[in-house]
């Protein structure tokens, strides 16, 4: 690994969630998954707010991929619909009013050039039987994959994952793990990947940076 | 026929004034409502409690204060009149504006819960995946939002039906311009002699009320169906 | 504990006590009366109560109200109505006690405006009524059933106007209500009694409407057969005496004219 290449993630937040919690976090990490690793209420979901923009950290910074997000010094902060982020919530959050195929699609608008098509993505991830379900028929493995499609198609220009096996039954977590490296080896972008499971950790990061 | 060709000129008088009544409501109760429900400034309980104040004042008062404030002699009355050519005392707009006013409340208290109830989570989504604050309030907000805000409609219609002591305290009793259904059943009832009269006009002022009660119950039901459960 | 029992038992006592005292007072009438009434009636219970009388209780309204109340069983003493048709209508259906009716005051009726305005009219046959209301209204009682409005109608009906202006009336509930609306200037005109007028100063007289064009203006006064209070029929004759009518005139009303037969 070349040492002077530009890392994926420079993050250094720090930010008070209560009267008596605080969430920081400082590392940079290279190419590939990284996972941030620790136990839960570590505040491992809140830093990947930050990173998304969904929260703002009280002082620091969030520098993805050589791009400045966040910069408390210099009162920089890019709104969370140009970050570019493709974040999947570990609990799928689907918009419950907008079939598959609407979940998949609403993104595409920031996506300047596609990598893949809607159709190329669905196949990839084994939903292109499922574009025309209502979310709530689905199930919690094909809702996460839906989710993961959904972030794909928005354009990312990097990829946030909030524990997204943990409400997944052995099953399904093996073919969603499955799908997650294939993103990882086949897309080439700087993933941060949160999870409490060392298995997981240990086979799906190259960086690992451990929280609380 | 059921009605005289009278009795149903005052309920499509009715059915007029309530219709108009709501749709000029509907976007600063809307508005209200957004405000109560996402606002946080300082003078929301004031804001909160003068919106709910026709709902508590007795409906003569309300009359009362919009006949001071928007009759031709009024500060703001008189105004409309010079400027614009605009009267609302004894006309159908003004029974309008006195069953918008009193239907306000009701819209917005409907419609706040249900903005109340939008996951922001899934706003919050909408804008990782690069949707703008308009995007997200038109593609998101308004969508899952939509049963509560049309069980508010419903019900501010309901409540304008039936709107009475602000609207003979402020337009008076004008047949075909502001005689509306509560106001004829309510002159009906001075006069001896007029019950079959009045027991016609109460049964379609029960149906309208109970019809419209009906339909907001079951679009408040779709409305709190469950941030997982409801389609559109 | 002591306390709290010595205290109920006083509690129950001056319950008592008050409950005997009250139960053993004489009721005053209730008397139902037309709106127009208001002024002078009150004064004339104030003067039967000086009198070392129960000051009788004065229930204002349009007499079509007042009438359909008495048929629905209301339980008053007397009625005095603005016109003879509603008392014919509570003679009809039993409800008044018999040799007790009496026609006692008269009226006129006025076209009225808002006092602060500067325009006139005349009333005569044809006379531009509408052109005068302009985009205005006419403020008046029902004409279908007060008798305030029912007199005015007629008056404008005989005068050949009513057509051209029944689009622009307002109807109130009773005179008072309509002379309301002229006192707020809301309305240019309004048709109400002379005794209306005369007790505002919200609004002038503009031209007193002929007595030929409508039906002589008076008030009759009945006991009810449903009356209970001791004191209703002396009041019935206090108010028709020579002294209670006295009450009446000093208000602007005018001594009965019987109808020409």
């Amino acid at each position: 690994m070349s040492s002077d290449a530009t890392p994926s993630f420079d993050i250094d937040v720090r930010r008070r969630m209560g009267p008596d919690a605080e969430v920081a976090l400082r590392f940079t990490a290279g190419p590939g998954l990284t996972a941030l690793f620790g136990r839960s209420g570590a505040g491992k979901t809140s830093v990947l707010a930050m990173v998304a923009g969904l929260l703002r950290p009280d002082t620091g910074h969030v520098r993805v991929a050589g791009e400045t997000l966040f910069d408390a010094a210099s009162g920089t902060s890019v709104p969370t619909a140009r970050r570019a982020a493709g974040y999947v919530f570990q609990d799928a959050r689907l918009f419950p009013h907008f079939r598959v195929r609407g979940n998949l699609r609403y993104g595409m608008r920031r996506a300047t050039r596609q990598a893949m098509s809607l159709d190329a993505v669905a196949v990839f991830l084994g939903i292109d039987q499922l574009l025309d379900r209502w979310p709530r028929t689905l199930s919690g493995g094909e809702a996460q994959r839906v989710a993961i499609g959904r972030a794909l198609l928005s354009g990312p220009r990097f990829l946030l994952m909030d524990e997204p096996l943990a409400s997944l039954d052995m099953a399904r977590r093996g073919e969603v793990m499955r799908l997650i490296e294939r993103v990882r080896d086949e897309l080439g972008l700087p993933i941060l990947y949160v999870s409490h499971d060392r298995s997981e950790v240990d086979r799906l990061a190259a960086n690992v940076v451990e929280m609380g | 026929m059921l009605l005289s060709p009278d009795e149903w000129q005052i309920v499509r008088l009715s059915l007029k004034v309530s219709g108009v009544a709501v749709a000029l409501t509907l976007p600063p109760a809307f508005a209200l409502a957004y405000l109560l429900a996402r606002g946080r400034f300082p003078g929301k309980i004031l804001i909160d409690a003068l919106v709910h104040l026709p709902l508590v004042l007795p409906p003569v008062v309300t009359g009362w204060l919009l006949l001071i404030g928007f009759g031709l002699r009024g500060p703001i009355g008189s105004r409309l009149h010079d400027w614009f050519g605009v009267t609302l005392i004894f006309r159908w707009t003004g029974a309008a504006l006195a069953a918008g006013i009193m239907a306000l409340p009701l819209m917005v208290r409907a419609m706040r819960l249900s903005i109340e109830a939008v996951d922001r989570r899934l706003e919050g989504a909408a804008r990782t995946l690069g949707a703008s604050g308009c995007r997200v309030f038109w593609t998101i907000t308004v969508p899952l939002a939509l049963p509560g805000i049309l069980a508010g409609v419903v019900l501010g219609f309901a409540r304008s039906i039936g709107e009475f002591g602000a609207t003979i305290t402020f337009v008076s009793n004008i047949p075909g311009e502001t005689q509306t259904l509560p106001i004829a059943i309510y002159a009906a009832l001075q006069v001896p002699g007029s019950d079959a009269i009045v027991t016609r006009l109460a049964l379609i002022s029960v149906l309208l009320s109970l019809g419209a009660l009906v339909i907001s119950e079951l679009l408040s039901r779709r409305a709190g169906a469950g941030r997982g459960g409801h389609v559109l | 504990m002591r306390l709290t029992t010595r205290f109920i038992s006083f509690l129950l006592a001056a319950f008592a006590t008050l409950w005997l005292t009250t139960a053993a007072t004489a009721k005053p009438p209730l008397v139902l009366a037309a709106a127009s009434l208001q002024e002078s009636l009150n004064a004339a219970a104030d003067a039967w109560a000086a009198h070392h009388h129960e000051r009788p209780v004065l229930s204002f309204a349009a007499s079509s109200a007042l009438a359909k109340q008495i048929d629905a069983g209301a339980p008053a003493d007397l009625f005095i109505s603005a016109d003879e048709p509603w008392m014919d209508d509570v003679q009809k259906n039993g409800f008044v006690s018999p040799g007790t009716r009496v026609s006692f005051l008269g009226n006129n009726l006025v076209l009225v405006a808002p006092a602060d305005s500067k325009g006139t009219i005349a009333i005569g046959p044809g006379f531009p009524l509408a052109q005068a209301l302009g985009n205005g209204h006419l403020s008046m009682a029902d004409p279908d059933s007060v008798p305030a409005g029912k007199y005015g109608k007629a008056a404008l009906t005989a005068l050949g106007v009513w057509p051209s202006v029944q689009g622009k009336v307002v109807r109130g509930d009773s005179v008072r209500a309509a002379l309301a609306f002229v006192e707020r200037g809301e309305a240019p005109f309004g048709i109400v009694y002379a005794t209306d007028a005369l007790s505002s100063k919200g609004v002038r007289i503009v031209a007193v409407f002929p007595a030929s064009s409508h039906a002589p203006i008076t008030y009759p006064i009945a006991r009810l057969a449903a009356s209970t209070s001791q004191d209703a029929e002396g009041f019935r004759l206090f108010l028709i005496s020579a002294e209670g009518r006295a009450i009446f005139r000093r208000y602007g009303f005018l001594p009965h004219r019987p109808q020409a037969l």
